[in-house]
């Protein structure tokens, strides 16, 4: 997959001149409250970028300093070659990038179409306003008032919003935030093909499944920092990670009797292991001299949620341990 | 692509007027807006045209008719509610629901939103002042002759006003309050530059002279009634007042929503 390749290209952050975002050292306090310490991270054109974390983790604040709407405290930050505080250099800036904010927000009693059109007309180079209304999945709707849809549809309608300068760069925070579980793999596809024509993409999620799906890359942040960084199937050493082989326990055997070591709970053991090619034949080598089933045998890894969770669940631990 | 090509002053201009149209598109779909834009100013001067019909010059009301004195006054009443009151409610809820956020997320340049809003302020005034001049003829108050220091006075007060309508909403945080600001603001400051009832004090009027309803009042009536043509201190206040709402509203305006 060249998916993964891509992902392996880790480059440090501030070194290349080529990269879509650059941000290194970022910086932001509110007051005595540090939302944001330190950050640093690249992005490359024509990849997928998704900015993962709980609630309050620092991602918003974060991608709004990126999107001009926060001053920083310290750090660089250059999105498209430009720093987004520059105000001189906003307008410029704004052309070459689309914005789907988390927040609903747009005129109640235009129609659809008249809301994208108006957009349409802020850029230098639109796209045709009937094709993006078509790609955000709105077509049928282009008479239809913009206070008569949908909370699904205006969030459609914000995508649109987004596509119809036809942008470089495409920020999306939590883009399928309250959608249903069709509408969401929509969004993905519509994500997907989007990446597809060029288009480089920075999310934030708080969704696995959402990082999983759709990024190339992905940063974990919590309390305010990157605590891991990597594709989606190494980030936090998941490809290095113990294998974990799961089975029923046979009737008539105890833990103890296995030839290898293991865990037993809730009627299936776990065996943890960096070998699992020759823990399994270990394993069924001594099943099969006995002529026994080894029912509900499975190998996996962490999830990427497991590993999420621990790492912003461990990072939580660390802050409450120097908080005291 | 690049920055050169397009800050074209055409390219400005096209952008400016596409920004009015969809104001102005904004402003008409929604009809009981539209409505009640209008139906204020309307309402107010047909009950002074009842009340005044007939009435003759009288000192109360500076050798004026009551007609003659009501249709400068509450033509004033209809530009100042349009453009400071209504423009800093709106602009306090747009902010508040993000919709400013999503402006400011675009290309559009600051200044193409605020002349699209002024522009559609002045349509509203001109609208307004219309209605209220054609009202007034029906109860036999003459046309004006001074058109030229009429829309002058017309334009500097709307962008006065305007400009002080985005620098209050630039002061208040919650869009709720808003409503309550404006008018806690605005209501004395009516009543003491002789909008409802003129004031024959000159103590008052010194003070409220210095202030931008009575200037404004002032500057309407001497071409509406009395044939005066340009009154140009009042016209000077006003500028005056219009800066300060421009300087305060650069300094302080927000475009993002505020903490809820």
């Amino acid at each position: 997959m060249t998916v993964l390749q891509r992902g392996q290209l880790k480059t440090a952050p501030g070194s290349p001149a080529g990269s879509a975002v650059v941000v290194a050292g970022l910086s932001k306090s509110y007051g005595p409250v540090r939302a944001v310490g330190g950050v640093s991270f690249t992005v490359e054109h024509g990849e997928i970028f998704a900015l993962l974390g709980p609630n309050g983790a620092g991602k918003t604040t974060t991608l709004e300093i990126l999107e001009g709407f926060r001053t920083r405290d310290a750090g660089l930050v250059e999105v498209l070659g430009t720093d987004p505080g520059d105000r001189a250099a906003g307008r410029a800036l704004r052309e070459r990038i689309g914005l789907v904010l988390q927040d609903i927000a747009v005129e109640p009693y235009l129609t659809v179409r008249e809301t994208v059109a108006r957009n349409a007309g802020y850029y230098p180079c639109p796209r045709d306003v009937g094709e993006v209304i078509g790609v955000a999945g709105l077509a049928g709707q282009e008479r239809t008032k913009v206070r008569n849809l949908s909370g699904g549809q205006k969030r459609r309608l914000d995508l649109a919003l987004g596509l119809i300068g036809n942008p470089e760069l495409l920020f999306l925070d939590e883009p399928t935030t309250g959608f249903d579980p069709n509408a969401r793999h929509e969004a993905w596809d519509a994500v997907r093909a989007l990446r597809g024509s060029g288009t480089t993409i920075m999310l934030s999620t708080h969704y696995m499944d959402e990082a999983q799906a759709l990024a190339d890359r992905v940063a974990v942040i919590s309390g305010g920092q990157i605590v891991a960084e990597g594709t989606p199937s190494t980030v936090g050493g998941r490809d290095h990670a113990r294998a974990r082989i799961h089975f029923a326990l046979p009737a008539g055997y105890a833990a103890a009797d296995l030839p290898v070591h293991g865990a037993a709970g809730d009627g299936l053991v776990t065996v943890q292991s960096t070998e699992p090619t020759q823990t399994l034949h270990q394993l069924t080598g001594w099943a099969l001299q006995r002529g026994i089933v080894l029912d509900q045998l499975t190998v996996d890894r962490p999830s990427l949620e497991e590993v999420y969770l621990r790492l912003t669940g461990h990072d939580r631990q660390v802050m409450e341990r120097s908080a005291r | 692509m690049s920055v050169a090509t397009h800050p074209a002053a055409h390219h400005d201009a096209a952008l400016l007027w596409h920004q009015i149209r969809y104001e102005q598109l904004s402003f008409w779909r929604n009809p009981q807006s539209a409505f009640f834009t209008f139906a204020f100013p309307v309402v107010i001067i047909t009950i002074f045209g009842l009340l005044f019909r007939s009435g003759s010059g009288s000192s109360y009301f500076y050798g004026l008719t009551a007609l003659q004195y009501y249709v400068p006054t509450i033509a004033a009443l209809s530009v100042v509610g349009s453009c400071y009151s209504q423009l800093a409610i709106v602009l306090a809820q747009r902010r508040q629901d993000g919709i400013l956020k999503r402006v400011r997320a675009t290309p559009l340049p600051a200044w193409a939103y605020f002349l699209g809003l002024l522009a559609h302020c002045i349509m509203v005034s001109v609208v307004d002042v219309a209605l209220i001049v054609g009202i007034g003829s029906i109860f036999g108050m003459p046309l004006p002759t001074h058109w030229a220091a009429i829309a002058v006075t017309l334009v500097l007060g709307a962008a006065s006003f305007c400009t002080l309508g985005v620098a209050v909403a630039s002061l208040i945080r919650n869009s709720e309050a808003a409503p309550a600001v404006v008018q806690l603001v605005l209501f004395p400051l009516l009543f003491i530059s002789g909008t409802y009832l003129p004031i024959h004090s000159a103590a008052l009027n010194r003070i409220a002279g210095a202030l931008p309803v009575r200037p404004f009042n002032q500057a309407l009536l001497g071409p509406f009634a009395q044939h005066t043509g340009f009154e140009w201190k009042d016209l000077g206040v006003l500028l005056a007042w219009g800066a300060v709402g421009a300087l305060v509203a650069i300094r302080r305006f927000r475009w993002n929503p505020g903490p809820r």
